[in-house]
């Protein structure tokens, strides 16, 4: 097992991406603080089975990433079990496509403030840990939006473009100190938040992929799994993309 | 354990230093106490006294002194 007795925290752990790394981490081994929005029944029943299945612990920790004050109860939460926190990987985030000039600067904040900022808040209190440990891995969600532009997503991956540049620069001021600093970026990939995407766009997609198929969250979250563990030892400061070889 | 026994502790684990070098020392003074292993020194501070420090007190925390003045008055450890 990949992550043996590793302790992870991961946000955004209700759907999509955050849950296949969710359920990816403790098929490997790893304790896990997984994050989401609200209390969720479904949700506790979920991380307890995932618990007893993995003989790992799943523990729930409920925040809304547009207050800060509930983001440090979470965590005020996390840190009070006084464990070692091996592994930070920020999944939570959130869509508003329009274009350029529909966007007001409330829904750019707004987007901002959920992809950008919480994120660096997060990661801001858990790498202080980290320094401390001297070791730790982190790992963001940015989007392949943030390299290569993306039509009608201003703020999405303007967003997920400041992410990339926060990636790099702690990567930089964290390396000596044994933390390791790096992200993902998505194409497209089949999940709820792509559901409002229409077909035709979909399929337009699909053929600039060189594997003509959209990508899963499962193959997502194998490479946030491969890059949060020992395995990439070696590597920091990287963007890795997860297209399809969309071009 | 005291509150002064924890905060130098929090001091001496961070930096490596022993407490008879601790009065009246300032950030960037030794090279331990540089921009990251203030992180560190924040990061056993907040462990010490289960506490999250605000950005703003961070930055302020320029020194030994400075560091207690900031715990007394906005997070209520008495020294």
């Amino acid at each position: 097992m990949i992550l043996n007795s590793k302790n992870a925290i991961i946000t955004g752990c209700i759907q999509g991406i955050g849950k296949a790394t969710l359920e990816e981490f403790a098929k490997n081994g790893a304790n896990i603080w997984a994050c989401a929005l609200e209390y969720n029944e479904d949700f506790e029943a979920y991380c307890q089975k995932l618990s007893d299945e993995n003989n790992i612990w799943v523990k729930p920790v409920y925040f809304n990433l547009l207050n800060q004050d509930e983001i440090k109860v979470g965590l005020k939460k996390i840190a009070s079990d006084k464990l070692p926190i091996d592994i930070l990987v920020n999944i939570a985030g959130m869509t508003k496509d329009a274009i350029t000039h529909m966007v007001t600067m409330d829904q750019m904040k707004l987007i901002f403030e959920i992809n950008f900022f919480s994120q660096i808040y997060l990661t801001q209190f858990v790498t202080k840990l980290m320094i401390r440990q001297g070791y730790g891995s982190v790992v963001n969600t940015s989007s392949i939006s943030a390299i290569d532009g993306s039509y009608g997503q201003l703020s999405y991956s303007s967003s997920k473009a400041a992410l990339i540049g926060a990636t790099k620069t702690l990567s930089k001021e964290l390396a000596s100190k044994g933390v390791r600093v790096n992200a993902i970026a998505p194409g497209v990939i089949s999940t709820d938040m792509n559901k409002i995407v229409p077909d035709s766009i979909i399929q337009e997609n699909i053929k600039k992929m060189k594997i003509k198929r959209l990508g899963k969250a499962d193959e997502v979250a194998k490479t946030i799994l491969f890059l949060a563990s020992d395995l990439s030892n070696y590597i920091t400061g990287q963007i890795i993309r997860i297209d399809g070889g969309i071009k | 354990m005291t509150n002064l026994e924890k905060y130098k502790n929090a001091f001496c684990e961070a930096f490596q230093i022993e407490d008879s070098k601790l009065t009246g020392l300032i950030y960037q003074a030794i090279p331990t106490w540089d921009s990251v292993g203030h992180m560190a020194l924040v990061a056993a501070l907040e462990q010490e006294f289960d506490i999250m420090m605000e950005t703003d007190d961070i930055i302020e925390l320029s020194s030994f002194e400075k560091g207690m003045e900031i715990l007394s008055k906005n997070y209520e450890i008495v020294f």
